[in-house]
């Protein structure tokens, strides 16, 4: 049976750090800042002001639109602000800032079971909207969007993503391990809306616990089975998966509802779980803090709001005698390095790495003139050509770039940059002209 | 607490191979054949390979400081450039050509076009070409000892017998490089551990052979496709000069089209065109053509093509669109050459032998006459299979004995005998001809089988003033009279102007008069 898509490379996984680490909750003590857009979409709209009140899961701001998503506090205490804060794309937005009082007193009871049974699709995704669940694996799309696609009937897969493919990330891994159950149900609950498609929970091999765990979990549930995946990266891509397991490319133009496929992180699967069976909103998540320089690398379930270098230093700070070069949200594959710790954990956040070793920086003194190796092409999942991309780039030949090379098809993996001997800076390249390509396009539009 | 971190985009990491390992390793791959060649071609082989290396080496370093730019000469490219141009190197060279080949590689073909990654074509095979133009006689010496010699490759296209397992060990007479073992070793590493592309090599050993095969004339006979694909540099240019990075298309599509079209015309220029190193010749326009098919040869994204297209409409995919372009389009060119080939093969093969086969009697009788019917000799035919190969004798050059027959009348007597003879000695290539002889050693005459000599020269040995000498005459051994005017019984004279030509002749005439008489009447079994 197919195991992988085609292209993709295999970074050092360095998941030894914390693969063993059980998730820890860890309740912050220090002031929370919660930014109004944690979410592909619009902004959410904050409902409290200064001087408010709050408990954990009470709403702080309410989703603007349908492709947006409600904000909720995760402690309780008192709305000190709204006003902008650093967050850790370095820039500043719009934030609700909250004195935390410590004592986490909930805003309603997350504990209670609630009987689902007869709760209709639409009452699904009304709970799951309401719960301001977003994409856990790192995108941040509203959930409730993709759960009500134009034809429920012609979804035929609904893949749990548990894939993590990216280096040092393990905390799906045990979240897989210890809510196994939870994440069965979440996705029994999700092909309730889908009654033609088949639940297909897909792992990495590096994974075999957790492959054990789900599969046992999913005994004596219909329509639903465990996939291991090859280990390789960007295995736990959307694109990825559903061409491992529905076999279809397609391009970005189109969702994965389009041809038939409704992915979604094991991460979300669980707060869609806890959200229709407990009515608990989306305030906490986990969280894999790793990498060389972390003292204790571990996993975490993190209350959103938490700040980074608070997390950090409570798991220890940074190894004795480390000099940390890097810190990033996410892996190292796609994440973001962050200027300062002094940011606030989001809810698609699943990361914080700390690189004693900034092999960008060793990149940048080893860069030679591209040779044509052709390694790039070789990798790209999408069978892009990233060489002749940036030629065309280089030549300023936006035409080939967009309608020949389909240079907009590229999904930023970062696959090309990863692999080139060269060390050409190929995912920037592409970054950047599809941001100018993207803004020119609106520019004209809007004229 | 620290708070000053780098920035920088994703990725964060990077794989751990860089240019300069790459390069490393395909100078390591380099170096069996350059061991092999060293220990077959003596000491005169190391001096060319050190001279071309260390001159490269130079030459970019002094390029480098001169015009100002990064050091580049450290990462080792300038070093598998010399060490490619002095495999191509024959081993008796003046020690002065791989230093000039090795300046004009670098300095022109590379650093004149902006150095690593920039040049158009494959700068050792740039070096070669001006050193073959420049230098042609000395590139073209392949003597040994002083003797001169010709390469195994050249014999080939002459149409002669070559060992082919000397040519893929690399101990026969040729380039540096010509060790077919040590490229494959070195090559196939390359290709196992991913460095090069198999698109790449094997399209280009693939439709050189096929096209060899069909062409060629001899079918797919496995020793003659075998002796072309050892010698001449293919195996070299497959693995080292085509699948070079800088010189070789992008894409997968791309390098398939790009390999056929090396081997393709390889093989054409070996069949049709006028010198042994033709291959260097096919690399380097399918070098040109690199530009042309990255423009044009861009494969679609995985999402755009047919495949995926009918998959996005919910439909199945049917089996054809499911196998990669690049194996479609190699194995219909292999079907279509391979049907077409066992057409031909079927419509002619009847015809050819018919036609080959009146060809000789007709020859044989009229070196024999009265004979109506042609009786071989079961210990003659062992005799001779067993020194196939082999120059039949000594003291008559390369002659070999191809056939010995014995003519008989309508009653069954024996009238005379025809031994067929083909001496390799030819001004180009071989002579064959058909000596007839009476029960007595008489001669009856001479007919020739294959003459290839050039018209109004060597040619002329077919002529009856030449060949009517031997009519009657019944020496054991003649010699070759240049003066002309002879009137000695074992005198022949040579045809003015064509003494190789004649030499040829009278070395085959001899070499069959000597297996006449030790075996056909002195019993020698």
């Amino acid at each position: 049976m197919k195991d992988t898509f085609r292209g993709g490379v295999h970074p050092a996984e360095h998941k030894e750090l914390s693969r063993d680490a059980a998730l820890v909750r860890y309740d912050p003590k220090g002031e929370m800042v919660f930014p109004l857009s944690q979410h592909i979409g619009k902004p959410a709209k904050p409902v409290v002001q200064k001087g408010d009140s709050v408990l954990v899961g009470q709403m702080l701001a309410q989703a603007d639109g349908f492709v947006s998503a409600h904000v909720f506090s995760s402690c309780s205490g008192t709305v000190k602000a709204v006003e902008p804060r650093r967050t850790l794309m370095g820039t500043f937005a719009d934030c609700v800032v909250v004195d935390n009082d410590g004592q986490f007193t909930p805003f309603a009871d997350y504990e209670t079971r609630q009987d689902t049974y007869g709760v209709s699709a639409a009452e699904v995704v009304k709970r799951v909207q309401d719960a301001g669940i977003v994409g856990l694996g790192g995108a941040g799309f509203p959930t409730h969007v993709k759960l009500a696609p134009k034809n429920p009937d012609a979804i035929r897969y609904v893949i749990a993503n548990g894939a993590e493919c990216e280096p040092y990330l393990t905390c799906n891994d045990q979240l897989m391990r210890s809510h196994a159950h939870a994440i069965a149900e979440g996705l029994e609950l999700m092909l309730r809306l889908f009654p033609n498609a088949e639940g297909v929970i897909c792992i990495e091999r590096n994974k075999p616990e957790a492959i054990q765990a789900m599969r046992e979990a999913i005994q004596g549930k219909t329509r639903m089975s465990v996939r291991d995946l090859r280990v390789k990266y960007p295995q736990g891509g959307e694109r990825s998966l559903i061409s491992v397991i529905a076999g279809v490319d397609f391009p970005t133009s189109k969702l994965p509802a389009d041809v038939g496929c409704i992915v979604e992180n094991v991460g979300t699967i669980y707060a869609i779980q806890r959200a229709v069976y407990y009515g608990e909103p989306l305030f906490s998540h986990c969280l894999t803090l790793s990498g060389e320089g972390a003292a204790n690398p571990g996993n975490y379930i993190v209350r959103d709001g938490t700040m980074f270098s608070e997390l950090l230093e409570h798991a220890g700070g940074i190894k004795e005698g480390a000099m940390v070069k890097k810190a990033m949200v996410g892996g190292p594959m796609m994440g973001i390095a962050l200027a300062s710790l002094d940011v606030p954990v989001q809810k698609q956040n699943n990361g914080l790495t700390l690189l004693v070793d900034d092999e960008n920086e060793q990149a940048e003194k080893d860069m030679t003139a591209c040779l044509h190796c052709g390694r790039c092409t070789t990798v790209c999942p999408q069978g892009l050509l990233p060489q002749m991309m940036a030629d065309a780039v280089h030549i300023n030949d936006m035409d080939r770039y967009e309608n020949k090379l389909h240079g907009l098809e590229c999904i930023q993996c970062g696959s090309c940059s990863y692999i080139c001997p060269a060390r050409q800076p190929l995912t920037q390249i592409f970054k950047r002209t599809k941001a100018e390509i993207l803004a020119r396009k609106r520019a004209q539009s809007g004229r | 607490m620290q708070t000053t971190w780098n920035i920088s985009s994703s990725p964060h990491t990077r794989d751990k191979w860089t240019t300069a390992f790459i390069i490393k390793c395909v100078l390591l791959a380099l170096l069996p054949a350059t061991v092999i060649g060293v220990v077959v071609n003596g000491w005169h082989a190391l001096w060319v390979v050190l001279l071309a290396t260390f001159s490269a080496v130079a030459s970019e370093f002094l390029f480098d400081k001169l015009c100002h730019k990064p050091d580049t000469w450290k990462d080792g490219s300038a070093a598998v450039t010399g060490l490619m141009l002095a495999l191509t190197l024959s081993p008796n060279v003046p020690l002065l050509l791989p230093v000039l080949g090795s300046m004009f590689a670098i300095l022109v073909a590379k650093c004149c076009f902006g150095g690593l990654g920039k040049n158009f074509i494959n700068p050792a095979l740039a070096g070669r070409c001006f050193l073959m133009v420049s230098f042609g006689r000395a590139m073209a010496d392949f003597s040994v000892d002083g003797v001169s010699a010709a390469t195994p490759i050249a014999e080939l296209m002459a149409g002669r017998a070559v060992n082919i397992t000397r040519m893929f060990l690399g101990t026969e007479n040729g380039i540096i490089g010509s060790s077919v073992l040590a490229l494959m070793l070195g090559g196939l590493a390359l290709w196992a551990f991913d460095f090069i592309h198999g698109q790449i090599c094997f399209s280009v050993l693939g439709s050189f052979t096929l096209v060899m095969a069909l062409l060629g004339g001899q079918g797919f006979d496995v020793r003659f496709l075998l002796a072309h694909l050892c010698g001449g540099g293919v195996v070299m240019g497959a693995f080292f000069m085509a699948s070079d990075y800088v010189t070789s298309p992008v894409s997968r599509l791309g390098q398939t089209v790009y390999g056929v079209l090396i081997g393709v015309l390889g093989a054409l220029f070996r069949l049709y065109g006028g010198t042994a190193d033709a291959f260097s010749y096919s690399v380097i326009i399918g070098n040109l053509f690199t530009p042309l098919i990255d423009t044009y040869v861009i494969p679609k994204p995985y999402a755009f093509r047919k495949r995926a297209l009918r998959a996005q409409q919910g439909d199945r995919v049917p089996f054809y669109l499911r196998i990669p372009r690049a194996v479609k389009v190699l194995v219909s060119i292999m079907l279509i050459a391979g049907l077409a080939l066992s057409c031909i093969y079927y419509v002619t093969k009847d015809t050819i032998d018919e036609q080959q086969r009146a060809a000789r009697a007709k020859s044989f009788v009229s070196v024999c006459p009265g004979a109506v019917s042609f009786d071989s000799d079961v210990h003659w035919n062992l005799l001779i299979d067993s020194r196939s190969g082999q120059p039949w004798g000594s003291g008559f050059g390369r002659a070999y004995i191809n056939e010995a027959l014995i003519g008989k009348n309508e009653s069954g007597e024996t009238v005379g005998y025809v031994i067929s003879v083909t001496s390799a000695d030819g001004f180009d290539g071989n002579v064959s001809l058909a000596l007839g002889l009476d029960p007595d050693g008489k001669i009856y005459g001479v007919s020739f089988t294959e003459l290839n000599e050039t018209p109004g020269m060597g040619m002329r040995v077919n002529e009856d003033a030449f060949k009517n000498q031997f009519i009657g005459r019944s020496a054991e051994r003649f010699s070759l009279n240049k003066a002309g005017g002879s009137t000695r019984e074992d005198q022949i004279d040579s045809v003015s102007g064509a003494s190789i030509t004649s030499g040829a002749v009278l070395n085959a005439v001899n070499a069959g008069l000597d297996f006449f008489h030790t075996v056909v009447k002195g019993g020698d079994q």
